[in-house]
């Protein structure tokens, strides 16, 4: 190929080097003013909260008042809990049933509703309406389901002259059952991060794709999920993180039971918490929950950039 | 510069003119309860008399007195059951309300850390004598000798029976259900009556219930004089007692005399629809389904008895019982509005009959004595309760979340997920952790 005759001062301007940026006096303090706000509100919404919440984990304390600082006890108590190990149990494999689930599936809908035809906008809308509702509705709606006294599985098993299946009574169901209803409550975000990611995949490559004669499923490996790789990595994170503080759904379907099969560790700490009064100890259950959420959060993105590295 | 005093001074004027406003009008109390919301059915009705239910009987009984005391208003906020986890938030907050429904069981949790304020002074200025109270209802809201709680009424579990299935059962004699004198008698009955009618004898709400199996388990380890809180910071439920209950009923599950895998509607709606013989359920139902009798064509329809837990075990005759009360969290409130506190509880206290039509016990030993209160349906077949209701000892704490977790090792244990045995320790090992680590 045929190099370009670049004129000479082209050339001098390109291998120019900028020097780097350097601030007056003046202009560092313009910018300390610009982010004082926002960082005022960060410490005082989460930094200050953080480090509370560690030196409330160090004590033995009353939701009203009386403290005694204990050191590491809390945390000895926790290990040697059988309830609260069993909780982060329940918690980690709530993780593992509905974020792959989530994730897989919002992929499939988001796939199957990336077009521009009005039904594809109404399927849209309507799986995403699940996720505007409140935990309370949800539950509800999901209880009359699941119940085996009249409820909506237990009837349609009953035509089929089977029996009704206790799913929230049953210690090995009462998880999958919550997951289930969280998995219907929750598809609508992935699906839209997913669909927003579809529509910025270059339209040229699938064009290119199909001069090539490439079938579905070849573009979709080479072309449709090397391009959302990076949303695909926000919806896991997001996920994570949303999953690992099961809350609402357990309390209210499950109560946490039957035989604690379905107590995630936020119900832990709020029993601990409001029903015990003792913080010291939710505290110490806060802090383990948020070191668990950081290195699945880190351990996901960092798998992530080694790939993406290689 | 200007701009923001002006602002500063507007602001200040709209505040004043607003405290101006609060203070010339009239009191406002923030009445914190429980027992459901049904403004859309009671919200404007002020007669007491006509309203059915717990929440009808209360929502009207607070309209009245804002009708009939214009210098008082009553500003109610409802709260799901039975709300101390939004109480002890509200206190840490410092924000609590003026007055509050509290179970008498869980008073000493409050008491002992000045949380709720002693009202015998206030109580005496509007005329309220703690003699009144039944001995149920005083041992319920006395600590120390110091009376914490206006006592609202006493309920204890009982067994509601559907008369009509009994007697196809033959469990029937004089009019009376039979009912078992000890557990061989029990079980007999109970086969006796799946095996006539093809359904359970007991309907239970097994599924999210943090309770009802604790309470069983009180009452019969209380039948058998089994000091199982001799003292109030250890329970004691290794016992040959306490496995002898679970047992019991874990026999009539393993049989399929009771009912499973209900929850509380399920269980309640069981009942109505006549699918089966007894349900245990506390005194607060005993309106409802003696308004089904009275419907033709109801399951229940002239086919419904009330008793108290059968006496089954030989050394006392008891049933576990709580109560409700009102109780005044500690605050910094005018006199004014300490007033309008004891006006209301005052007005409580004078209506406490129109109350006990729930089904309630009455908590005046007046009211209990009335021929009008014997009068109500069924009244007369549960009275005996004002002399075995049974609480646990006043200084036990955190009798909720001990509830919850004899309750979920008890159903462990009768549903086969782990030995009796073992459930057993766990209970005792998981509740005296708690009461150890009481500040």
């Amino acid at each position: 190929m045929e190099a370009l005759d670049i004129p000479a001062a082209g050339r001098e301007a390109d291998v120019t080097v900028r020097r780097p940026w350097t601030a007056s006096a003046s202009e560092t303090r313009a910018g300390l003013l610009f982010v004082a706000p926002y960082l005022a509100v960060f410490c005082l919404l989460l930094v200050y909260p953080l480090l509370s919440g560690i030196w409330l984990s160090l004590h033995k304390a009353d939701l009203f008042g009386g403290s005694r600082f204990v050191g590491a006890e809390n945390y000895v108590r926790l290990l040697h809990d059988d309830i609260f190990r069993q909780a982060v149990w329940n918690t980690c494999n709530f993780v593992i049933l509905t974020v792959p689930a989530l994730t897989v599936a919002g992929l499939a809908l988001a796939l199957a509703l990336n077009t521009s035809s009005r039904w594809s906008a109404v399927l849209r809308g309507l799986f995403f309406s699940s996720s505007v509702l409140s935990v309370t509705i949800v539950t509800l709606v999901w209880r009359m389901v699941l119940i085996p006294d009249g409820g909506l599985v237990a009837n349609l098993l009953a035509l089929l002259h089977l029996p009704a299946i206790p799913f929230l009574s049953d210690a090995r169901l009462a998880l999958p059952a919550v997951a289930i209803t969280t998995i219907w409550w929750c598809i609508g975000l992935p699906m839209m991060l997913f669909l927003a990611a579809l529509q910025q995949v270059p339209k040229d490559l699938y064009e290119a794709a199909a001069l090539d004669n490439a079938g579905w499923w070849r573009t979709l490996r080479r072309i449709t999920l090397p391009s959302i790789r990076r949303t695909a990595l926000v919806v896991v994170v997001i996920e994570v993180i949303l999953q690992f503080q099961l809350f609402g759904q357990a309390q209210i379907m499950t109560l946490g039971g039957p035989n604690n099969a379905s107590l995630p560790i936020v119900l832990f700490i709020y029993q601990i918490g409001f029903q015990r009064w003792d913080i010291g100890y939710a505290a110490a259950a806060s802090e383990i929950l948020f070191c668990i959420i950081l290195v699945a959060a880190m351990a996901q993105f960092l798998a992530s950039r080694g790939r993406e590295d290689g | 510069m200007r701009r923001i005093l002006a602002l500063f001074a507007l602001v200040a004027t709209v505040l004043a003119a607003g405290c101006q406003r609060e203070s010339s009008g009239p009191v406002e109390l923030t009445l914190q309860r429980f027992f459901g919301a049904c403004d859309a059915e009671y919200g404007g009705s002020v007669d007491v008399s006509a309203a059915e239910g717990e929440c009808g009987i209360i929502t009207t009984l607070v309209n009245r007195f804002n009708a009939q005391n214009r210098d008082i208003h009553v500003k109610v906020n409802v709260v799901y059951w039975p709300g101390y986890d939004q109480l002890s938030a509200e206190l840490a907050a410092g924000d609590p309300p003026d007055l509050v429904t509290m179970h008498q069981s869980v008073i000493s949790d409050y008491s002992q850390r000045g949380l709720i304020a002693p009202l015998d002074a206030g109580l005496r200025s509007v005329g309220v004598d703690p003699a009144g109270f039944t001995p149920a209802a005083r041992a319920g809201v006395m600590r120390g000798g110091r009376v914490y709680a206006l006592p609202f009424d006493n309920w204890a579990m009982l067994w509601h029976v559907n008369l009509n299935l009994f007697r196809t059962a033959g469990l029937v004699r004089d009019g009376k259900p039979l009912m078992p004198h000890n557990p061989e008698e029990l079980l007999a009955q109970a086969r006796q009556f799946t095996h006539a009618t093809g359904k359970p004898y007991l309907i239970q709400s097994m599924v999210n219930e943090p309770s009802a199996y604790a309470r069983n388990l009180f009452t019969f380890l209380l039948q058998q004089d089994a000091g199982f809180f001799a003292d109030p910071r250890h329970i004691k439920l290794q016992t040959p007692q306490a496995h002898r209950i679970l047992q019991l009923f874990k026999q009539l599950y393993d049989e399929g005399l009771t009912t499973k895998n209900q929850d509380y509607t399920a269980a309640t709606a069981a009942f109505l629809n006549g699918q089966g013989g007894v349900y245990l359920v506390g005194t607060w139902m005993i309106g409802a389904f003696d308004q089904a009798a009275r419907q033709p064509g109801s399951p229940l329809a002239g086919g419904y008895a009330v008793v108290p837990y059968p006496q089954l075990y030989p050394a006392r005759d008891a049933t576990y019982a709580d109560g409700h009360s009102w109780v005044v969290p500690t605050a910094q409130r005018s006199p004014q509005k300490t007033r309008a506190i004891f006006r209301l509880l005052r007005f409580l206290k004078d209506n406490d009959f129109a109350w006990s039509r729930t089904g309630h016990l009455p908590a005046y030993s007046a009211v209990i004595a009335s021929a009008r209160w014997r009068a109500l349906p069924h009244r007369g077949d549960i009275a005996k309760l004002v002399d075995t209701a049974a609480p646990l000892a006043p200084g036990v704490q955190r009798q909720f979340l001990i509830q919850q977790i004899i309750s979920e090792e008890m159903e462990s244990a009768i549903t086969g997920q782990k030995p009796i045995d073992t459930a057993l320790a766990d209970a005792e090992r998981r509740v005296n952790d708690v009461l150890f680590n009481l500040l």
